[in-house]
């Protein structure tokens, strides 16, 4: 455990010794942080318009998907991508030949880049959502503690989940595209597109359970103060297993796709 | 015994395709795969402090073997055994004892200097401080690499990468070395630095070394002992004077003339392999080479004489072509 420490201390350095080699990347990260506010001007249109939506008004929407666009950048995950790029050219085998595990390289690496954000992109942001009048995020330590729970909960299941699709490359070139396909639906259930609380009852539950809602939606509820200590429970422990899940399918594909390697080039 | 490998086999499927759209888009619905072996049914053993030359054409199986006793590659059948361990099964006590280089590859952090990546391998592999100072400092030494550690590594030359790659692959000490064509595409100078550098480092340290290479001096430098690939089956194993001379059992008399002569008075002398303006190549049997070359040296107008070794390459490529030579 110790060595295992010591390994992620050199190698969330390492990648983050990186990031700040491509300074142009805090830019493309400041213009990814945007994504999540399109939809909110989407909302702030239909709520001039037709005033308030289910009870959700103007500042309601703002407060939601400025929360939304912070909580995005801590949790996704690319790592579908990442193990599709090392098992398509072959970089994998670096990777088998080291005493650790090849995940915890990705994941440091993936670790590396959400430190970055916090050292550099999230001061800017914190900065304007300061001057930016209307938005007032007030959380009791408890519940700020329970935020910070759900995000790192939330960044898990989307860091495993987007593994256990990586492990699909063993089979095919197309795991980056069946993850953008999968994450396309949970664009809906996640609380991206709207807020979940503005749909109807049925779809609400389906999202309950679904693992999409634990990399936004759940976060940014506690954020916005909507959710009591019961429903932030349960969606802890909605998130905790949605880990364990993904954790077991990724580890049974894993085992299955590595008598498949054929660790290609040189 | 350090690698004991026993009918080790390994098939591919390769999944074929035509060129052109319209076979794209059948290959969409239907695909045609073909089994290649590309490792088929070989067994041989090295003890530890061996150094073990691979050779064979390009596509003969010999990285796929390599990469089966790294663990990165699981058999098809037969089983591989290296320092009491299953390779595949990736242990880490296991991977902690190997390394394997590939010199077409990069393990280094493109973007940061060298030492960034030794110093995440002493954390990977659990270095102790003092251990890996000693080691890098002795590694530093042998391949000068100082003026490298602090460039990045996207700025270094094929030749100084390969040897920080060197250093990252033998920080942790390994016990066994397996060298995937450490000297492809380098220079006459950086090659022999590279070649040096592993004998120095394999004698030093005892560590077994199977090593391939398409350059044959590499080969002759370092190893006695070869093992000859083609086609997924071994062709030989064993010492690489007994194969030139089982499998070369002439020299060739190389000879230029005052002026030009009958070509039936040099067949008197061996078998005529080349003739030209005024220089002769001639084979002649290892045993009667001296009294050859005297009788030439009588009776013919010589102006300068040499008795060489068929090129290595010429001799492997015979056994290729002749089929199984066992030693």
């Amino acid at each position: 455990m110790r060595n295992l420490l010591r390994a992620y201390r050199s190698l969330i350095k390492a990648a983050l010794i990186t990031f700040f080699e491509y300074r142009a990347q805090v830019i493309i990260w400041v213009i990814s942080f945007i994504f999540p506010l399109v939809m909110m001007v989407v909302w702030l249109a239909i709520v001039s318009e037709a005033g308030q939506v289910s009870g959700w008004g103007r500042s309601d929407f703002v407060a939601y998907y400025v929360g939304a666009a912070i909580v995005h950048q801590f949790t996704q995950s690319w790592a579908t991508w990442e193990w599709e790029e090392q098992i398509r050219t072959g970089d994998l085998s670096f990777k088998l030949l080291k005493p650790l595990d090849p995940f915890h390289h990705i994941f440091t690496q993936i670790v590396g880049s959400k430190l970055f954000l916090l050292t550099t992109v999230l001061p800017i942001v914190l900065g304007l959502i300061w001057l930016a009048p209307g938005i007032n995020y007030t959380l009791s330590p408890a519940r700020l503690a329970a935020c910070v729970a759900a995000v790192i909960g939330g960044f898990m299941v989307s860091m495993l989940m987007s593994t256990a699709f990586g492990m699909l490359s063993f089979w095919t070139t197309q795991s980056g595209n069946l993850y953008g396909l999968w994450y396309g639906v949970g664009n809906f259930l996640s609380g991206f597109i709207a807020p979940l609380a503005l749909f109807p009852a049925w779809m609400q539950k389906i999202a309950l359970v679904m693992p999409f809602r634990s990399t936004m939606g759940l976060p940014v509820e506690i954020l916005v103060g909507r959710l009591d200590w019961a429903g932030i429970w349960l969606g802890l422990g909605i998130t905790a297993a949605w880990m364990t899940i993904f954790t077991i399918i990724y580890r049974l594909l894993w085992r299955r796709g590595i008598r498949h390697y054929d660790a290609v080039g040189a | 015994m350090s690698i004991q490998v026993e009918h080790l086999t390994r098939y591919y499927r390769v999944h074929r395709k035509e060129p052109g759209l319209r076979s794209s888009i059948r290959n969409l619905f239907h695909r045609r795969y073909e089994c290649i072996k590309a490792v088929d049914d070989i067994s041989f053993a090295i003890e530890q402090g061996e150094v073990v030359g691979f050779l064979g054409p390009n596509g003969a199986g010999k990285t796929t073997t390599l990469k089966m006793l790294a663990g990165l590659l699981h058999p098809t059948a037969g089983r591989a055994e290296v320092l009491g361990y299953t390779p595949h099964r990736r242990e880490r006590e296991y991977l902690k004892q190997i390394t394997l280089v590939m010199g077409q590859r990069n393990q280094l952090f493109w973007d940061l200097p060298a030492i960034e990546t030794f110093i995440v391998n002493q954390a990977i592999y659990g270095i102790p401080e003092l251990q890996f100072r000693r080691t890098l400092d002795e590694l530093v030494a042998l391949l000068d690499l100082e003026p490298l550690l602090t460039k990045q590594v996207r700025k270094l030359s094929l030749g100084e990468r390969m040897k920080c790659e060197l250093a990252a692959s033998l920080l942790h000490q390994p016990r066994v070395l397996f060298l995937d064509e450490p000297t492809l595409g380098l220079d006459v100078d950086a090659q022999s630095a590279i070649r040096d550098f592993i004998r120095c480092y394999s004698q030093e340290h005892s560590v077994t070394v199977l090593l391939t290479s398409h350059y044959m001096a590499d080969v002759t430098a370092l190893a006695r002992r070869i093992l000859v690939i083609d086609d997924g089956r071994l062709m030989y194993d064993g010492n690489l004077e007994a194969l030139v001379e089982s499998t070369a059992p002439y020299k060739l008399l190389r000879l230029t003339l005052q002026q030009p002569i009958d070509e039936i008075d040099l067949a008197a002398l061996g078998q005529v392999e080349r003739y030209e303006g005024l220089k002769v190549t001639i084979r002649v049997p290892r045993h009667s080479t001296t009294a050859v070359a005297a009788r030439a040296l009588a009776r013919l107008p010589i102006a300068d004489l040499t008795i060489e070794d068929p090129p290595i390459e010429k001799i492997i490529s015979e056994v290729f072509h002749q089929g199984v030579v066992y030693a």
